[in-house]
């Protein structure tokens, strides 16, 4: 029960958040290779997982290996992949959408084929038979074996083809035959205006459970045959539907559908549970314990004053945590801060809490050493102080530094008051003597120690030196 | 009447021109006395850091800023002219800021040379300066300088 009230809100918007991104992954990628390779070095980890926990040091180190370049070779080899599924959908389709397949059917040419004659006014005669054998019923045909294409049949009725008058037999997704010759109806209670594309589609209707599109060259109109009856179909959809109970195709279909939001859910329930045993890997996995070193960081601090001394400059932080996420913890994801707006000048004494401590998600503070900071501010101030060249080095043999001038000779400098008080002069950096031959000029410098102190605006930092070289008097 | 009190009244011009007579000397032994101290007072004529000073002369040798550690010693040389009246002055050495030495020298009138040296060792090299002062600790100057390879 304890376990679960460890879990915050934030670690179920944690889980859910990555399931899903998981599972878009799997609905944009499914059924292309990407996604199989994927699967291909999901696959490989968990053995190289396996083989770790087993010992096996050499069979863990190549898959880890393999895994590693896999990894690598996957975003080269597919880059094209993965940028067409994300470049050809919107953000919706990314983020919500399910992609549809988009393979074609033979009804959906058949269909479209349909439409495309009927635009243009081309008569056609289309058969689709059902169980029972037409060969006795029809004469005349020309076997034909194509697979079926908007352009087969738009061909196969074209005026000029010498079997466009014949209609064409579609089995399964080829034209069987075409040029048939269909026998006609004699009823004598059909409109005036149907010729004998229509008495021909309506006869072998009457006479078979073959179902018979007809298109009229006349008006282009698209009408069925079937079981004695004919009539007009006003749209793709009640098309659709006719030929789908015909084929018997609708449950199929209907059976595909039920198929795909099965696979669906299960990828989805499979997603929140992978998700959830990865989080409760790494953030309740075997607890491990790290010591760090954290520099103390000071905030909001009174410009006017500064930081002269502080008891410690690190503190050291027991943590503890999955070791997954202590393994992956940055040291700069973890901060000691201290306000010092209500700092004073002098010593200030500040306890180290969990407030004062910054660490990432799922890492816990166990300790910390020392648990109280002594940090002594002072005022800032300027203070004039004298420049003093230090040199090093020897000079050339026979010669002697005489004589120096240099400017400035004094540098206002801004530190802290009880800094600047006890410092009588300031030091530029170390000037070499080896190369100085005869009198002349250079620059130095300025090194200021401590660091704290620094040169005041509009006063120089760097000192002019003039120097006049002599011949020793030996 | 005036007869009578003619000796009281020639006591007491007398007296008068007395005082007046001692005032005056007073004033003029002050007045002399202070010019006497402003021409007198003690001031450095000359201070130089060198490498020896001649004791014959008292002059300073190789006068520079920098000196080799080789050469085992250096010297503070001071000149004062005048000297008013015996008195001691101060040779405070420090070596980057801290304090290594601090030598009372004795001057002399009407004029006085002194210098003080320290010997060298590895540990010294550095900048440093000398802050000379007088018997009451005012300072009169800084010399700077380094000991260096």
């Amino acid at each position: 029960m304890s376990f679960f009230a460890s879990i915050r809100w934030q670690d179920i918007i944690d889980i859910l958040l990555n399931s899903y991104i998981l599972f878009r992954l799997y609905v944009l990628f499914r059924e292309t290779y990407v996604f199989r390779v994927l699967t291909g070095l999901a696959l490989l980890w968990i053995f190289q997982r396996i083989a770790v926990f087993f010992g096996l040091i050499l069979t863990s180190w190549v898959l880890q290996g393999i895994t590693a370049v896999a990894a690598l070779i996957i975003i080269i080899v597919f880059r094209n992949e993965i940028r067409s599924v994300l470049q050809a959908k919107n953000l919706k389709a990314i983020l919500w959408g399910f992609p549809q397949k988009s393979v074609p059917t033979t009804i959906q040419i058949i269909i479209d084929s349909i439409n495309a004659l009927s635009k243009r006014h081309i008569g056609a005669l289309i058969v689709l038979p059902a169980k029972e054998d037409l060969k006795d019923m029809v004469q005349s045909g020309i076997p034909l074996r194509g697979l079926v294409s908007k352009e087969m049949i738009t061909s196969i009725f074209w005026g000029d083809n010498p079997v466009h008058d014949g209609a064409a037999i579609i089995e399964g997704d080829r034209i069987a035959e075409v040029g048939v010759i269909l026998p006609l109806s004699y009823r004598s209670d059909l409109p005036s205006h149907y010729g004998t594309r229509h008495r021909a589609a309506l006869g072998l209707a009457e006479t078979t459970d073959a179902l018979i599109v007809v298109v009229s060259e006349e008006t282009g109109k698209v009408l069925v045959a079937k079981d004695s009856n004919i009539e007009e179909i006003y749209g793709n959809t009640d098309l659709i539907k006719i030929l789908q109970a015909h084929v018997g195709v609708y449950e199929e279909e209907n059976g595909y559908q039920q198929r795909e939001k099965f696979k669906i859910s299960i990828a989805a329930i499979v997603s929140v549970f992978f998700i959830t045993g990865m989080w409760f890997s790494f953030s309740k996995g075997f607890d491990t314990l790290i010591t760090l070193e954290i520099p103390a960081e000071y905030t909001k601090r009174d410009p006017r004053f500064e930081i002269v001394d502080a008891s410690v400059h690190t503190v050291r932080l027991d943590l503890t945590g999955s070791g997954a996420l202590i393994k992956s913890m940055q040291p700069e994801q973890v901060q000691v801060k201290l306000d010092l707006e209500n700092a004073v000048v002098g010593q200030n004494i500040f306890s180290i809490t969990q407030e004062n401590i910054t660490l990432p998600p799922g890492i816990f503070l166990r300790k910390v050493v020392p648990s109280v900071i002594e940090v002594t501010l002072d005022e800032t101030i300027k203070k004039e102080i004298p420049v003093q060249i230090d040199w090093v080095g020897e000079l050339p043999k026979g010669l002697i530094l005489s004589e120096i001038f240099f400017d400035p000779e004094k540098i206002e400098v801004v530190g802290g008051k009880r800094i600047l008080e006890n410092l009588s002069t300031i030091y530029t950096e170390k000037v070499h003597l080896e190369s100085m031959k005869i009198s002349g000029t250079m620059f130095a410098n300025l090194a200021l120690t401590p660091a704290a102190l620094k040169i005041a605006p509009g006063s120089k930092d760097k000192i002019r030196i003039a120097y006049v070289i002599k011949p020793r008097i030996e | 009447m005036v007869r009578r009190y003619r000796f009281y009244i020639f006591l007491f011009v007398l007296l008068c021109a007395n005082l007046l007579l001692v005032h005056r000397t007073f004033s003029q032994n002050h007045q002399r006395s202070v010019d006497d101290t402003v021409q007198n007072k003690l001031t450095l004529d000359l201070a130089v850091m060198c490498e020896e000073v001649k004791e014959k002369d008292k002059t300073p040798i190789n006068q520079a800023i920098v000196f080799p550690i080789k050469i085992g010693k250096v010297s503070c040389f001071s000149m004062f002219d005048p000297v008013p009246e015996k008195t001691f002055i101060y040779h405070k050495w420090f070596h980057k800021d801290t304090p290594s030495t601090n030598k009372r020298l004795t001057l002399q009138p009407p004029r006085w040379a002194t210098y003080s040296s320290i010997q060298l060792r590895e540990t010294d090299k550095g900048p440093w300066r000398v802050e000379i002062s007088d018997r009451k600790g005012n300072l009169l100057y800084i010399l700077r300088f380094s000991i260096t390879d």
